[in-house]
């Protein structure tokens, strides 16, 4: 099967429709190497895939953003004045009404929603933020015209330099990718 | 196989020696003014006896009750910070010595020990068969029998582990983590209630017993981590507390602070709605006569800022950083064991007293005094433990 | 140390490690022995046994329910002055439930807890249904449901009026719904991965389509699983204060209130401790049956079972402390109608009740002391019902006890259930398991990808910076 890959490399059809090469390994260890190589090595338009999360093979793609921890940040801090300031207005400016002879602006009584808003709110940042930030849902993405990506989800770590890298050349990766004893490497059409 | 000596190199040997007399002198010349407080105003030296008291007895039972704790759970920060744990639990029997001016101002600090009280008092006479001074000591020698036999237990188990190795000794101190963990938890409720909440012997709240154990969590995780930063300046904490060890503490740290926050919500907010006479007393005490302004400086200064401070993972993993904050929690647990203590006897209004700083001194100095001297007397990490290895590898970097 | 000593020292390191999963498993093993239980095998003769059971009992449901909207609460056992009966008790009782699936999958995640990986998925299921299976009770407890809706909403209603923002019924509204809505994305956020191994592996197409939907397009890609990684961080940080809230409002329900046996300023620690108590022996209850069907000895083991077994023990202790401090401070009081309300729950008509609740969550769970106890399948799943039962006893004594004898003698009275309101809290269990049963059809009822993180060949070697 290896094989029958490193043949399609050589006779695919060149052309702008290149999405870029993805090199196939079986262990997690093999993978971080990989990507720290081709970092070192000048890529800058490269992801490494695994089944599960590898904290090392993210490291060495240094180059990317994590903005979600702001993001929970702002959802927190918009709750607890959402929370806070709708109880506030509510019963202060709205309608202020005696209720058991508590004071209109109850702060104790109002903490419960003003905390259950703050996390609501900073809960939905996290999910959707990440979401948003990681261009998700996608529902088509070059790399599934690859056939053996599917094992991307099951036991296979793949590294994927793309075509629109500066450095990209389709030979010289190639050979790049080769020289880093991954399984197999492949091209993936766009 | 680890590339880390053990033992206690004779330099830092020699700066313990050296901040113990410090503190042994800080806590005579506290003990001279208390004193001399005594003399001149015996009602208020014991107030201020009091509360220190409480604030330092917590340092000895959080101690003791992080250790077994730690025995239970297994993870790597109770490893780093087991021998701090140790020697704090050890302090006991100078805590009991300690005791004796309470012992002796017992009627002067409990409105409910004079006998004409309780005939002249419905409730009071109601509670007489707990709230009676004999049976007070009794429960007092109670909490002090407990405390004493588990800390030299559970130590002499560590000691003998250290020596021999892992078994018996670490299943056997896990066999009586889990009962003294319970033990632990009546205690420290009992003592809550005899000593702090007695006196207001009208008041009653069910959650009191923890919220003290909330108050003992902060201060002892704040302690062990200043401890433990300061002993990081030479071998072998040096090199065996990296930044995951100070994360995971900060951590715990910070979930102590949220409990403490969360237990003491808890309480006020039932109080404040039911609006019961019989127990809006306790409030309506902190929240008048200037004490208003010790509450919300203890809901901002112990709650807000270490707050926002302890979310970030930079700060919890920096030991100047980390250790300055849990110097903070520990003067704020001070302050709020004076909140705890003082309204019950200063209802018209906060009355500041130069007793109050010099009890802490006296009490806390010859407590650190002991403390350090019971600390170096064994390797800075448990040897014989056998989870020392994956803790001191814990965590990658 | 000398070598010798070394050697033992490891293999007790060993020890503590024990087994939280089976010997001989690889990436592919993990995934295709969890993933085709859901896309290749046939369901086994349980699971359709156990899928029946459940809609036999949530054709109750319907029927109670149906007959509830028609006749009204009349065909209930409340009355004055016990107004809050089996709704109430039903709704704490599920809630508490799902608050183990919560703290499974956030606050074992925070302690780096690793044996909570195989149980977390199932956990968090349940925790959702079981939070489906309370908010029945406020929907239906008035018996006119569209009257309520009708005066409710929208806000301000026709009288300009806001909700009563410092009355507890109104932060449980935002706690429970909150905490819904904040389990469902956590549980969601989990299973994507997952679901993209699915949609991968699935051969059928109508399974190809949904999974492939669901999964968002997942990949895998090393910058995702950094924001994933974040993002599920965070969420268990924000979930582990959010299931702590959520019980302490359901206690504010009652302890802000000045009713003795209610009013207790125990009552949140204790509330969540109990809610952690019989979610963990609900989770326990589940997964026995489980593991046995679908033959995951391997990913649910013994050790699994033994630290649940620990964890009720504990926090069992934390609710018996919380029986005792109310016993002490309800004599300590001095107050006549605290300490009245203890004696009649030891000696009043309710008294047996009280007694099967201090032998259920106090007395029984010490057996748990023992490790032949924590480590023997079936006293670990008759244990888990007992407390189960238990944990439902505690609400009903802390509810009907507390209301049956009024301030007035003249206005004491008695409550017992009717038979619409057993069939009710039946249909609700029945609820569950179809909900259950349903998800582990559908969904990988084990976290996939998180099982993969736990094999030693997951751990990138030797490259530290």
């Amino acid at each position: 099967m290896a094989g029958e890959s490193m043949h399609s490399v050589e006779t695919a059809d060149a052309g702008p429709s290149l999405y870029g090469l993805l090199a196939e390994f079986d262990n997690p260890n093999d993978l971080v190497r990989a990507t720290r190589q081709a970092y070192a090595a000048g890529y800058r338009k490269l992801d490494a895939y695994s089944p599960y999360p590898v904290e090392e093979a993210w490291e060495a793609i240094p180059h990317h953003s994590n903005r979600v921890p702001l993001a929970v940040l702002c959802g927190a801090l918009a709750g607890m004045c959402a929370g806070f300031g709708l109880q506030t207005w509510a019963s202060t400016m709205y309608y202020p009404m005696n209720i058991g002879g508590r004071p209109d602006l109850s702060w104790p009584s109002f903490i419960p929603i003003t905390f259950e808003l703050a996390v609501l709110f900073a809960s939905f940042a996290a999910v959707f933020g990440m979401l948003m930030m990681n261009g998700l849902p996608q529902p088509y993405h070059p790399l599934f015209n690859s056939p053996r990506f599917a094992t991307a989800s099951r036991d296979r770590f793949f590294l994927c330099i793309e075509a629109q890298d500066p450095l990209f050349d389709r030979q010289d990766t190639l050979r790049f990718l080769a020289s880093l004893e991954p399984r197999e490497v492949a091209e993936v059409e766009n | 196989m680890s590339a880390i000596p053990y033992n206690t190199p004779a330099e830092l040997l020699g700066e313990m020696d050296r901040t113990r007399s410090r503190w042994l002198l800080a806590g005579l010349l506290g003990l001279a003014a208390a004193a001399g407080g005594y003399f001149a105003d015996p009602q208020r030296f014991f107030q201020s006896y009091l509360y220190a008291y409480v604030f330092v007895f917590g340092l000895a039972m959080g101690s003791l009750a992080l250790t077994m704790l730690n025995h239970l759970t297994g993870g790597a920060w109770g490893i780093m910070i087991r021998r701090i744990l140790e020697a704090g639990s050890r302090t006991f029997p100078l805590l009991l010595i300690l005791f004796l001016p309470i012992a002796l101002g017992v009627f002067q600090i409990f409105p409910w020990a004079p006998h004409e009280v309780a005939e002249q008092d419905h409730l009071i006479h109601e509670k007489s068969a707990y709230l009676n001074v004999p049976f007070f000591f009794a429960r007092v020698a109670g909490y002090f029998l407990i405390c004493l036999f588990l800390s030299f237990r559970i130590s002499r188990l560590s000691a003998q582990q250290d020596e021999h190795g892992a078994e018996p000794y670490y299943t056997k101190l896990q066999r009586l983590s889990g009962p003294g963990i319970l033990l632990y938890g009546l205690t420290v409720t009992f003592f809550s209630i005899d000593l702090i909440m007695s006196l207001d012997p009208h008041w009653f709240s069910t959650i009191f017993g923890i919220l003290l154990l909330g108050c003992q969590g902060v201060s002892t995780f704040a302690f062990a981590i200043m401890v433990l930063v300061w002993l990081m300046r030479q071998r072998p904490m040096s090199e065996a507390v990296r930044s995951v060890h100070l994360h995971d503490l900060g951590k715990l740290m910070f979930a102590f602070v949220n409990l403490f926050a969360y237990f003491n919500f808890s309480q006020f907010l039932i109080i404040w709605s039911g609006n019961l006479p019989e127990e809006t007393t306790w409030y309506l005490k902190r929240t008048t006569g200037g004490w208003q302004y010790v509450s919300i400086a203890i809901m901002v200064l112990h709650f807000f800022v270490p707050f926002f401070l302890l979310l970030s993972r930079n700060l919890k993993r920096t030991p100047g950083k980390v250790s300055k904050v849990a110097g903070w929690l520990i003067f704020m647990q001070l302050v709020n064991a004076y909140w705890l203590v003082m309204p019950s006897f200063h209802e018209r209004g906060i009355h500041l007293h130069w007793l109050d700083a010099a009890t802490p001194l006296a009490i806390g100095g010859l407590w650190m005094w002991v403390f350090l001297g019971q600390l170096k007397q064994r390797p800075l990490l448990p040897v014989g433990d056998p989870m020392l290895e994956e803790a001191l590898h814990s965590g990658g970097h | 140390m000398e070598n010798t000593s070394t050697v033992k020292e490891l293999s007790l390191a060993e020890r503590e490690r024990a087994a939280v999963i089976g010997p001989g498993h690889t990436f592919a093993t993990i995934t295709d022995k969890i993933a085709s239980i859901v896309l290749h095998e046939p369901s086994p003769a349980s699971w359709w046994l156990g899928l029946l059971i459940g809609l036999t009992l949530l054709s109750g449901l319907g029927l109670s329910v149906g007959y509830l909207l028609f006749k009204g609460t009349g065909i209930w056992g409340i009355n004055i002055p016990v107004g809050w009966g089996f709704a109430i008790i039903n709704f704490v009782w599920w809630i508490g439930i799902g608050h183990a699936g919560t703290l499974i999958s956030a606050i074992l995640l925070l302690l780096k807890q690793r044996w909570r990986t195989s149980i977390n998925r199932f956990a968090e299921a349940m925790t959702l249904f079981a939070v489906a299976c309370a908010a029945i009770f406020p929907v239906i407890h008035t018996g006119r449901p569209w009257l309520a809706a009708y005066w409710l909403f929208p806000y301000p209603n026709t009288m300009a009026l806001m909700p009563q923002f410092r009355s507890p019924l109104m932060w449980d509204v935002f706690a429970v719904s909150t905490y819904g809505t904040v389990s469902l994305l956590f549980w969601y956020v989990g299973l994507i991965p997952d679901l993209a191994t699915l949609r991968d592996r699935a051969t059928a197409k109508f399974q190809k389509i949904a999974y492939g939907i669901l999964s968002l397009g997942w990949r895998g890609s090393a910058v995702h699983w950094h924001r994933y990684e974040t993002a599920s961080l965070l969420l268990a940080g924000l979930a582990t204060p959010l299931v702590l809230s959520v019980h302490t409002i359901v206690s504010f329900d009652f302890a802000v209130s000045v009713i003795p046996g209610w009013h207790a300023t125990i009552f949140p620690p204790y509330f969540v401790a109990g809610a952690i108590f019989s979610g963990f022996a609900m989770v326990v209850t589940l997964s026995i049956p489980i593991r046995a069907i679908y033959g995951l000895q391997d990913f649910i083991t013994l050790k699994h079972l033994e630290n649940m077994a620990k964890v009720m023990l504990a926090t069992g202790w934390i609710v018996f402390y919380g029986y005792l401090m109310e016993i002490f401070i309800a004599w300590y009081s001095g107050n006549e109608y605290e300490r009245y309300m203890m004696i009649n729950r030891q000696m009043g008509p309710y008294a047996p009740f009280y007694w099967a609740l201090i032998f259920c969550n106090g007395i029984a769970p010490q057996i748990f002391w023992w490790k032949k106890a924590r480590t023997s399948i079936p006293i670990l799943f008759i244990m888990s019902i007992v407390i189960n039962i238990g944990m439902w006893l505690e609400r009903f004594i802390i509810v009907v006890t507390s209301l049956h004898r009024d301030f007035l003698p003249s206005s004491w009275g008695m409550y017992w259930p009717t038979i619409w309101d057993w069939m009710t809290y039946a249909g609700t269990l029945g609820l569950f398991l179809t909900l259950f049963f349903l998800f582990i059809r559908v969904l990988p009822m084990i976290s996939i990808f998180e099982m993969r993180t736990i094999i030693p060949q997951a751990k990138v070697a030797g490259v530290h910076k």
